[in-house]
């Protein structure tokens, strides 16, 4: 009877978030609606004008930068994508119980991340209008030699795996907490749970790890390890991103990011719906410890790229690295990674040292850190070309209003997404050896 | 003698000295037609004579000097709809007339070399013997076949006087700082006084560009090799700009500053929007005019202005090509000790830009040329007037953006 309490107990918390929205939670939308359609409405003034209301520019003899903000923030929000369905497929692959509670947080997370990283490609493009149709017209001949194509093909792959595997896991939570789910959501219970018995449950675990299994293979060789830093590292007409390190240092810095978001989203949820219990102090250590890693190897990354940059490298190489190396914002990044390394690392090490909140502000840090460092690698790889001979090269690139209204954008997209969801769907895994007590 | 005659004929657009010596009489031709044609030229330029006249009036004798007649000589149901297309209307300004009239000008006197007949001096040219960059074994006997427009850029000749990229930027009706062709005045160690470098899009044989494109928009085209940008898919991605090594597109960032005000959507022999200013999100680049290529011109705005003989334009797979023939002479009359190179050739692009000349080594720097941007009202960094127009908010935060 202990364990039957338990159980309750647990999924009383677990349906916390599904109760009537409070003042904060109503405040916490307009919020983030506020920023949201701050946005649209900066976006809406690029698509009238076109892209010069950007700080953007050709490379040449204009002096300017052709990718800015968008592409790093589209590098960023995919980078956060993986820590999500990483974390849930360590879950799954490797039995890693601390972070069961945070799983389908995580797994939330990369489809709410994915999508707005695919948003800032079309934010990008000058004729957004023309994405699909011109995309699909030639697509049997660009998906040969095209790299754009290629990402556009891995995203969307990945993104379907993400959400068959969000929508497989989530079935069997729906089903058994079905008679406590807000009446007021039927219908979309009833499209998720369409077709479900009990009995799929044991296929549907082994799909999941099979799905869990191609997706871990997937983000390191095709996705963060493959086509996004492929976009860059193939451009040898740019020697700073012309370099074979390039997809290890992309997974480092999006690893990095990951869970650095997975901490800082999984203590807001703690926060707010007192989930102390079911996503205890141990696993914000463990993400702590795990941070500390990823982040040890995105600096290894930079001391590789440095050296080999810096010490009598071809004419070009050097100059991007100088150029890098003499921006002061590169180097607030890096010393801000340092700082959290040297954080999360001791806390792993020194047990003492941990605390909830100094985990959660630590991981804030490298967050940030890679939005910069992102949005620089673009900026600084590409006002250095190969071919420098112009007056205007190096080129600049100072962002308007209407870029940082879009990074304002993506986080108040995240900030809704994650508003809406939890007030639908159970967003922490019934522990399926509980569902029998659980009726 | 002849040869002076016209070239001084062709100052007359008001242009410098040419060192003609470098630009030897490839073979004997008709000297009092190129006079006459010239005289009549100027009068084209002056409004007394209208453009299907003038090439009619030449056509016969141009078949017997040359074999063919290249230029757009038309038949009297076509006048109406070529005369729209004509490069001589009313709405351009003095000065413009001014330069083309130097585009017609050497056009008359440039259509000689467009005979396309065999010349014994350039017949050996191909094979390894020419010590041109880019032969590989492989494409040997499929790309001696293959037509590849291109161009002999001869560096020497070059004076900086921007006529070329003041003609192109304002056929293609091009956004301010939008400089398709740009000449950059440059100086070097060990070398005198300014050297140029014509950069233009090098219609490469391997472009990077087509290869990156998401969407097939830039291609190139089968027949000729020329590298172009469909308008109507391009969705504006800038990774063709990214990946170029040579930083020749330019973006549409804004609407067009200038519309092409004969043809909106100039369409190329297969209907497809690849000509003159891009409209706004979609990218440009040099053309090679391909409207001239289709209807039998086979030239470029650009190489026709020119008043120094510097842009030869032409297919640089055929060894009888003009620009190949003028290459050919040109180091015959150096005894092999023609200084010649492609751009940045170690990136694998194949361009299909000939330079005689002097590359540029990694101490070259840039400097001001002789001729300043400001001077044709050109504009030479365009993120000086790359401004859009400021937010509907700035007025509640001062005024000022």
């Amino acid at each position: 009877m202990r364990a039957r309490s338990r159980v309750e107990t647990r999924v009383d918390q677990i349906l916390r978030p599904l109760g009537n929205p409070t003042i904060k939670y109503y405040l916490t939308v307009a919020i983030a609606g506020a920023g949201l359609l701050w946005f649209l409405l900066a976006w809406a003034w690029q698509l009238k004008y076109g892209l010069i209301v950007t700080g953007l520019g050709d490379w040449g003899t204009t002096g300017g930068v052709p990718w800015g903000i968008y592409i790093g923030s589209f590098i960023w929000w995919v980078g956060i994508s993986h820590g999500g369905i990483l974390i849930s497929a360590g879950v799954r692959l490797f039995k890693l119980k601390v972070f069961y509670p945070v799983a389908r947080l995580a797994e939330l997370l990369t489809v709410g991340a994915l999508t707005i990283a695919g948003l800032f490609i079309i934010i990008d493009l000058g004729r957004p209008d023309r994405v699909v149709v011109s995309v699909i017209r030639n697509y049997v001949l660009t998906i040969q030699t095209s790299p754009l194509a290629w990402d556009l093909t891995v995203i969307t792959l990945y993104f379907i795996m993400t959400a068959t595997y969000l929508l497989l896991t989530i079935r069997h939570d729906i089903y058994v907490l079905r008679r406590r789910l807000p009446a007021r959501f039927a219908p979309v219970y009833q499209l998720l749970t369409n077709g479900y018995s009990p009995e799929e449950d044991e296929k549907v675990s082994r799909m999941a790890w099979w799905l869990a299994f191609a997706v871990v293979l997937l983000a390191p060789f095709l996705l963060h390890g493959g086509v996004i830093p492929w976009l860059f590292q193939l451009i040898a007409s740019m020697p700073a991103w012309y370099s074979a390190i390039q997809a290890p240092t992309f997974l480092s810095i999006a690893l990095t990011s990951a869970f650095g978001s997975v901490i800082i989203i999984s203590y807001i949820f703690r926060r707010l719906y007192g989930w102390e219990e079911l996503i205890p102090d141990k696993a914000f250590r463990r993400m702590g410890s795990v941070l500390a890693l990823v982040g040890l190897f995105f600096l290894w990354l930079q001391l590789q790229a440095i050296m080999t940059g810096a010490f009598a490298a071809p004419v070009g190489v050097r100059t991007a690295t100088e150029a890098k190396m003499e921006d002061p914002i590169y180097w607030t990044a890096i010393g801000l990674v340092i700082a959290a390394v040297l954080y999360l690392g001791a806390q792993t090490i020194w047990p003492a040292l941990f605390s909830m909140k100094r985990v959660v502000l630590v991981s804030i840090i490298p967050v940030v850190a890679t939005l910069f460092e992102k949005t620089l690698f673009i900026v600084e790889g590409l006002a250095n070309p190969l071919f420098d001979i112009y007056k205007a090269v190096p080129g600049h690139y100072i962002p308007t209003w209407v870029e940082i209204s879009s990074i304002i954008g993506g986080v108040s997209m995240l900030a809704l997404w994650f508003a809406v969801i939890s007030k639908v769907l159970p967003i922490i895994e019934v522990e399926a050896e509980h569902e029998g007590q659980e009726e | 003698m002849e040869d002076k005659s016209r070239l001084t004929n062709s100052e007359s657009g008001g242009e410098k000295k040419v060192p003609f010596e470098k630009a030897p009489p490839l073979r004997p031709f008709n000297a009092d037609l190129a006079m006459r044609v010239a005289e009549d030229t100027q009068k084209l330029t002056q409004g007394k004579l209208s453009e299907p006249d003038y090439y009619h009036k030449y056509h016969d004798a141009y078949v017997k000097e040359f074999g063919i007649d290249a230029r757009p000589v038309l038949s009297s149901d076509t006048i109406g709809k070529a005369s729209s297309d004509s490069i001589l209307t009313g709405h351009m300004s003095r000065r413009t007339l001014l330069k083309l009239g130097g585009v017609a000008l050497a056009s008359a006197a440039g259509a000689r070399l467009l005979g396309g007949r065999a010349l014994g001096a350039a017949a050996n040219l191909g094979g390894n013997s020419s010590g041109f960059p880019l032969k590989e074994n492989g494409e040997q006997a499929e790309g001696a076949k293959r037509v590849q427009m291109g161009m002999v850029i001869d560096l020497e000749n070059c004076d900086g006087c921007l006529s070329c990229v003041y003609a192109c930027s304002n056929h293609n009706f091009n956004s301010a700082g939008v400089l398709w062709l740009y000449i950059l005045a440059f100086k070097d160690e060990n070398r005198e006084g300014n050297n140029f470098l014509v950069r233009i899009c090098q219609h490469c044989a391997n472009p990077p560009c087509v290869k990156v494109c998401p969407v097939r928009a830039r291609h190139k085209r089968d027949k000729d090799g020329l590298v172009l940008t469909d308008y109507n898919l391009c969705i504006g991605c800038r990774y063709c700009m990214v990946t170029c090594p040579y930083g020749v597109n330019y973006f549409q960032w804004g609407e067009p500053e200038r519309a092409n005000y004969y043809h909106p959507k100039l369409t190329d022999y297969r209907g497809r929007w690849v000509i003159g200013n891009p409209p706004k999100g979609v990218m440009g680049k040099c053309t090679f005019c391909p409207d001239r290529q289709d209807d039998g011109r086979g030239n470029v705005v650009c190489a026709l202005t020119c008043p120094h003989n510097v842009l030869h334009f032409g297919d640089i797979n055929d060894p009888n090509s003009e620009p190949m023939r003028y290459l050919a002479a040109k180091q015959k009359e150096k005894g092999g000790n023609l200084s010649t190179f492609r751009l940045l050739e170690n990136q694998g692009t194949k361009p299909s830009i000939i330079y005689i000349g002097h590359q540029p080594t990694r101490s070259a720097k840039a400097v001001d040329g002789p001729v300043s941007y400001a001077d044709w009202g050109l504009v030479e960094k365009r993120l000086d007037v790359l401004q859009g127009p400021k937010p509907w908010f700035s007025k509640a935060f001062g005024g000022t953006q």
